[in-house]
């Protein structure tokens, strides 16, 4: 009976697998076009899925094990089960394979359903608490089924209500597997997540055959010379479709959710929620299926969307709130986190746009900030001509006068914050204990646009971006060195789409190489414990862990590291402009980083980042005291020993010179 | 951004200057070697270019001609060569800190002392005599005004030589220049007298001289007086008139604007405000001064905080403001302003400590900083933690010297116990702070409560520390700073006792801490002549007493400085308080409900009596021993302090010995009674090495 029924069960499973992905192709389909080299993206799937998407999901050693003994098992399983089964080729070799392929499966499913047992809060629930069930009763039925094949059981044991029984597994196993596959289920996640990988909107995020680790960071430039774009993303059916398809790979692991430090402040953002939401909105509905943690502070169930809607709506409520938009720091833990690498702050960016760009409606200080920078060049509404005042004593190098330099040292907005003032004098020092030959813009030196970018006003940072390249233009320079890590990543990573290339560095990897190649010397640490806070563009944006921590260890510090550090650092709260939309939240991200530092229990928290120093400055009571690494660098630097006799004697460098007078 | 006014930066002349906050000129007493800057003048200006200051002027009363004589207050002598390599030396110490300095340069003319040194013939235009420092003078001729043009324009070259960057041309404080000015001390009839041209010609012909000398690219600019108030004198207009037409000479790179001419003991006290007067009493006259004129202000008169002087800035009353004796407090309030540590300022409190001094000829130094123009002994304004062992240190007494040993030790990285039997900390500052016009002497303590809060000193107030609490502690070091009490008990015959009802005198501290009610009829017999005597006085006259204060010395208040006397006899004159000098106390009994007192003539030996209700002594203070004499015999080094090692500035060598037991120091008045200074300093060199 069997061989008669499996064979109508298989194709009727993948027919209505067919059926089911041509109408979920549809879906995504209702998004823009994306130039997508199809073909290569195909070829480079496998690669993608086993290499890069298995480093991340292999930070979980127990889990990652699973799912290779669960999806390697059922990738197998399936196929040698439509030759088996579906086309008959019942020969013992395959039919030995299918055995071990469904008995794999069927381990890894028990792992599945063991971790489904107890699961963490970040993990979704609803249909998703089956899946083991699903997984087993597939691999199990698979299994029986074929044990026949093999002659272990004779073909016809049983009788015809145990074989009715498996039949009646089986048809589950391959309803879950298969039309789930398609038809939105759990199982939709290897469906959408392998043609996700294959169709990704970043392919140079992937690693590749020659080593290159594969980074891909900067946002991408809205073409506003195009009329009929729309500027970012109104309903979802604006996201390109790629986009969508990306969306729809989300396993609602929540990885993101656990480490995303809006979610821990109490702020309504859950970037699983929103990849769901946006699920939800391409295919029509309320969000009211959901089984997964909500957005902190707003219930699951009042929100509904549909591809053609708006997501944010202008009064009342759609698909989600404009809050949870601005709740972002645009830190990346999230796509950091994911598994299946979808982009979230992309698509939180893209509807920021719309929102500032067409709704003109950026909360709180936003739209203050926007108009400063229309206005003055500067998000603080500064005298555009100040921009040097901190360092009126210090006679720096004017490119305006020298023209060219080996480093351009670009001073950021931190160059009118007292703080940051601070820092830059402690920079100015080091390059000069270095005998480094650098210039500064000056006031020719305009805001990067970061905050504008990220604030979704597309159009400001291009005209701040466009400005600044036509100045560098008329420089001659080897690098840029910077102090602020989101200078670096627009400079080095944004510039570029719009014609501006440069070698740019980070402070703390400038220092590194000066100290590597000798021109820098230290004193011996003297000061207590310390730890080191990543900032997020520097870290997670530019894969820059190892100087910061080098240029500590050069200074003879040795680190308490903290538990959320390196790629997994917490957010200090002041990315993405959200300490400018200042969304309420239960907590403060900063203190919840001051709390990370103190269970260190450093004395000192290291950093490299004009905006993390202001957060975590801006801690009450905090139990550490925050210092830029080029101002510990600067407190330590001691005249080099001359190498031979044959260098000339150098002057050295004072006890105080006048980087240090603040 | 919160004082975004203090720091943009100036152009004054082709000078940038990198925020808007000036050390003014001021006689610092300490350029001695016949005039020569010293290592002490230089550290003294390098420690505030260190902290951030934008612009000093130093030298204040510099002389550029040997007839102005350099001696009294040891000024920087600018009529040699030799002054030159001093000079650059100066101006490489604050220019690598980013500073700009410059120098007052000028001719007293009469306002000196002619009895010293080379016995000069002081000069003024008419020969007119100047009452403050009872000098008489020579009618200047017109050779001696072509020298003297000369001798400028060579200071400015000296000065120009060594590397500073500007002058500043003196024509205030009734230096020879605004002697010219001013018809009060001009009564010449020939070019140089009499009509508005004529009295300008002197000061036109300096500022002509010295512009030809140094050229454009170096900085030269006037301090002014904005009204000298006296009748008699330069008014505001007569100011405005005199700014705007050195102005327009296009030679003058800045003006720095003083309220108040300063001939007469009370005008004096005006130039220099102490604690009784408003912020920034004569801003308004600067701000005149400001409107007549195209090139920078400065100002500085009472401006201590940088919340008022950001205020100011913003206000565009003037360009730039003096922070003088704000520096002198705390050389590194800009760069506390930097830091966000605006609370960890040291704040002047207008004690005039500093510039009473200078009035007596002695160096400037500041009544609560006692590393101010001593950075070149080594004494720190930031002091550094210690590399040794953590210590227990337990002091005793939070007057002034208790406290700054508690923060000293603290910022040491020691564990800091300060016992105080106040309830406040303070002591004697405490005291102070309750007369008219004297609170803001508190000032001092306020600072030492944010210091020993952010230091986190275990305080104990209102708590008396026994040898057996000490003791428990197990203290590595104890510093007694226990004070003393009013000595009533000196003569018996003043009839004083422990008793309250018995005593027949009570002390100026009974008075001020309200512990005894205000008399009607009071004699207050002071026979010190400090603050507290003439303080009790103004008090109890504010109360509605009648009050007499008699000294023994030549006048009540004798030992009070220049600039602080003479706003203390306004008061009590308007209170119309008695000040008689020269009789001592014999004896008070008592007679029916009243006291008599009877009083001894100093030099005629007669007596005479007042009757009054309330008598109140003061005759300074004796230590508290007690304690000391109970831990001494205990302690490893029997209390004594090494004085070769205070004198130097070194480690006390006990503190390196080792040994069991605990170290006993003990410092201010309850070693031998002296000041709010001596008892800071004492503190600061025994603790600092701690």
């Amino acid at each position: 009976m069997l061989e008669i029924l499996l064979p109508i069960l298989i194709f009727a499973a993948l027919a209505l697998a067919a059926i089911g992905a041509w109408r979920r192709i549809r879906l995504w389909r209702q998004g823009r076009p994306a130039e997508v080299d199809l073909l290569r993206g195909l070829v480079a799937m496998p690669r993608r899925y086993l290499v890069d998407l298995h480093h991340v999901v292999a930070r979980d050693k127990a889990m990652s094990n699973t799912h290779v003994a669960t999806a390697g098992g059922f990738v197998a399983a399936a196929m040698l089960m439509i030759l088996v089964h579906g086309l008959g080729l019942a020969n013992p070799v395959l039919g030995g394979l299918l055995l071990a392929a469904s008995a794999l499966m069927f381990v890894g499913s028990l792992f599945v359903a063991r971790r489904r047992r107890n699961p963490p809060a970040r993990l979704s629930k609803g249909p998703w608490m089956r899946l083991p069930k699903s997984l087993m009763a597939f691999s199990l039925s698979v299994f029986l089924s074929t044990l026949p094949t093999v002659g272990v059981l004779p073909a016809d044991v049983g009788s015809w209500i145990l074989a009715l029984a498996l039949v009646a597994a089986l048809a589950w196993g391959l309803g879950e597997m298969f039309f789930g596959m398609t038809w939105g289920g759990p199982m939709k996640h290897a469906f959408a997540g392998a043609l996700h990988l294959a169709f990704h909107r970043r392919p140079e995020r992937f690693s590749d055959k020659q080593g290159g680790t594969g980074r891909s960071t900067g946002l991408k430039a809205l073409n506003l010379e195009d009329t009929s774009a729309p500027l970012g993303v109104e309903t979802p059916s604006d996201f390109t479709w790629n986009q969508l398809l990306g969306f729809d790979a989300c396993v609602q692991c929540g990885r993101c959710e656990a480490a995303c430090p809006a979610f821990a402040a109490g702020q309504p953002l859950n970037p699983k929620k929103l990849i769901q939401d946006m699920v939800v909105g391409m295919a029509g509905g309320s969000d009211a299926a959901y089984a997964g943690s909500p957005y902190p502070g707003k219930p699951v169930g009042e929100h509904a969307g549909e591809p053609h809607g708006p997501i944010v709506a202008r009064q009342g409520t759609a698909l989600v709130d404009a809050e949870t938009l601005w709740s972002c720091t645009t830190c990346r833990a999230c796509v950091e986190e994911c598994p299946m690498m979808i982009e979230h702050v992309d698509a939180i960016v893209d509807m920021r746009r719309f929102l500032t760009l067409e709704h003109g409606n950026t909360p709180n200080k936003g739209a203050e900030v926007l108009d400063n920078l229309i206005a003055t060049d500067n998000p603080g509404g500064f005298d555009p001509g100040s921009r040097l005042h901190w360092a009126a004593d210090l006679n720096l190098p004017l490119m305006a006068d020298v023209k060219q330099a080996d480093v351009l040292l670009w001073l950021g907005d931190g160059a009118f914050d007292m703080r940051n003032q601070r820092t830059l004098r402690a920079l100015v020092k080091v390059l000069r204990a270095a005998e480094v030959e650098f210039a500064v813009l000056g006031n020719e030196e305009r805001d990067s646009g970061d905050v504008a970018r990220r604030l979704g006003d597309e159009a400001t940072f291009q005209s701040l971006a466009g400005r600044n390249i036509a100045t560098l233009a008329k420089y001659r320079f080897q690098r840029i060195v910077t102090c602020d890590p989101h200078s670096f990543h627009v400079l080095g990573n944004e510039y570029g789409e719009l014609g501006g290339n440069y070698e740019v560095r980070h402070h703390t990897t400038f220092i590194a190489e000066l100290y590597d190649a000798d021109r820098l010397a230290f004193a011996p640490w003297k000061g207590g414990t310390v730890t080191y806070h990543d900032p997020c563009y520097l870290g997670r944006y530019n894969g820059e862990y190892e100087a910061p921590r080098r240029v500590l260890e050069a200074l003879g510090i040795q680190l308490n590291e903290m538990e959320r550090s390196g790629f997994r650092s917490r957010c200090c709260g002041g990315g993405g402009g959200a300490p400018i939309t200042d969304i309420p939240g239960e907590r403060r991200i900063p203190d919840m980083r001051m709390n990370d530092v103190k269970e260190t229990g450093a004395e000192l928290v290291a950093v490299g980042c004009p905006q993390c120093t202001a957060m975590l400055e801006g801690v009450v009571d905090a139990s550490a005291e925050v210092r830029d690494i080029a101002e510990l660098v600067a407190d330590a630097l001691v005249a080099r020993p001359i190498a031979d006799a044959a260098s000339p004697a150098r002057r050295p460098v004072g006890k105080t010179t006048a980087e240090e007078v603040f | 951004m919160a004082f975004d006014a203090l720091f943009q930066p100036i152009e004054i002349g082709k000078l940038t200057i990198r925020n808007r906050v000036v050390s003014t000129a001021h006689a610092e007493v300490h350029a001695t070697d016949g005039g020569m800057t010293t290592e002490r003048y230089v550290r003294y200006y390098e420690e505030k270019a260190k902290g951030g200051c934008g612009l000093s002027i130093c030298g204040g009363s510099s002389v550029v001609s040997i007839d102005s004589p350099q001696g009294w207050w040891s000024s920087v002598n600018l009529t040699t060569d030799r002054i030159i390599p001093h000079f650059q030396n100066l101006a490489d110490a604050v220019h690598q800190h980013g500073g700009k300095i410059m120098i007052q340069i000028t001719h007293m003319g009469r306002r000196s002392r002619w009895d010293g040194f080379d016995w000069s013939t002081l000069l003024s235009p008419s020969g007119i005599r100047e009452p403050v420092h009872r000098s008489t003078c020579k009618t200047i001729e017109e050779e001696d005004i072509w020298r003297i043009v000369g001798d400028f324009a060579q200071a400015a070259r000296r000065a120009k030589e060594g590397g500073l960057d500007g002058v500043e041309l003196s024509a205030v404080h009734q230096h020879l220049i605004d002697q010219f000015w001013s018809p009060r001390v001009n009564k010449r009839e020939d070019e140089w007298g009499g009509s508005f041209e004529n009295r300008m010609r002197f000061g036109m012909e300096v500022l002509k001289a010295v512009r030809a000398e140094v050229g454009d690219d170096f900085v030269v600019g006037m301090r002014i007086c904005g009204d000298e108030f006296h009748p008699d004198g330069l008014s505001h207009d007569d100011m405005k008139q005199i700014a705007a037409y050195y102005d327009a000479t296009g030679q003058v790179d800045f003006f720095g604007v003083i309220g108040s001419g300063c001939d007469t003991h009370n005008s004096l006290a005006n130039v220099i405000p102490n604690m009784s007067y408003p912020p920034e009493p004569f801003l308004h006259l600067a701000a005149g001064i400001k409107e007549v004129v195209g090139v920078p202000v400065i100002h500085a008169q009472n401006i201590k905080d940088p919340n008022q002087a950001s205020r100011i800035l913003e206000g565009g009353y003037v360009d730039l403001v003096g922070m003088t004796r704000a520096h002198i407090a705390d050389p590194h309030l800009i760069a506390k302003i930097k830091m966000g540590q605006v609370d960890q300022i040291k704040q002047c409190v207008g004690a005039n400590y500093c510039i009473d001094r200078q009035y007596q000829g002695l160096d400037v130094l500041c009544i609560q900083n006692a590393a101010t123009s001593r950075e070149y002994m080594g004494l720190p304004h930031i002091i550094e933690k210690s590399d040794g062992a953590k210590r227990k240190v337990v002091v005793v007494g939070g007057g002034p010297g208790g406290m700054e040993a508690a923060r000293v030790a603290a910022e040491r990285g020691h564990d800091v116990t300060l016992f105080e039997a106040a309830e406040a900390l303070g002591g004697q500052i405490t005291i102070a702070a309750q007369a008219p016009q004297r609170d803001q002497i508190a000032g001092i303590t306020r600072w030492y409560q944010l210091e020993l809060a952010r230091l986190k000193v275990d305080l104990r107030l209102g708590t008396r520390a026994d040898e057996a609490t000490l003791l428990d502690l197990r203290p590595d070091i104890v510093v007694l700073a226990t004070g003393g009490h009013p000595f009533l008990s000196q003569h018996p015959q003043w009839g004083y006792s422990e008793s309250p009802e018995e005593s027949l005198v009570v002390s100026t501290w009974d008075v001020l801490n309200g512990k005894v009610a205000p008399g009607k009829n009071v004699l207050i017999y002071d026979t010190i002549c400090e603050f507290s005597g003439l303080s009790a006085a103004d008090y109890l006259a504010d109360k509605g007493a009648k009050v007499e204060i008699v000294t023994d010395d030549i006048k009540p208040g004798a030992a009070v400085g220049g600039t602080t006397f003479p706003t203390y006899y306004r008061s009590l004159y308007e209170k119309e308080v008695i000040m008689t000098s020269d009789l001592m106390l014999h004896k008070v009994y008592r007679e029916g409900d009243g006291l008599v007192a009877v009083l001894e003539n100093e030099y005629t030996g007669a007596l005479e009596e007042r009757v009054v209700d309330q008598v109140v002594v003061e005759n300074g203070v004796r230590p508290d021993e007690a304690l000391y004499y109970a831990l001494k015999a205990q302690s490893r080094n029997k209390g004594q302090v090494d004085l070769e090692a205070l004198y130097a500035i070194q480690p006390q060598p006990s503190l390196s010995e080792v040994g069991d037991g605990f170290l006993l120091f003990r410092l201010g008045d309850c070693t031998a009674p002296r000041n709010t200074h001596a008892a800071i300093y004492d503190a600061l060199r025994i603790c600092k090495d701690f």
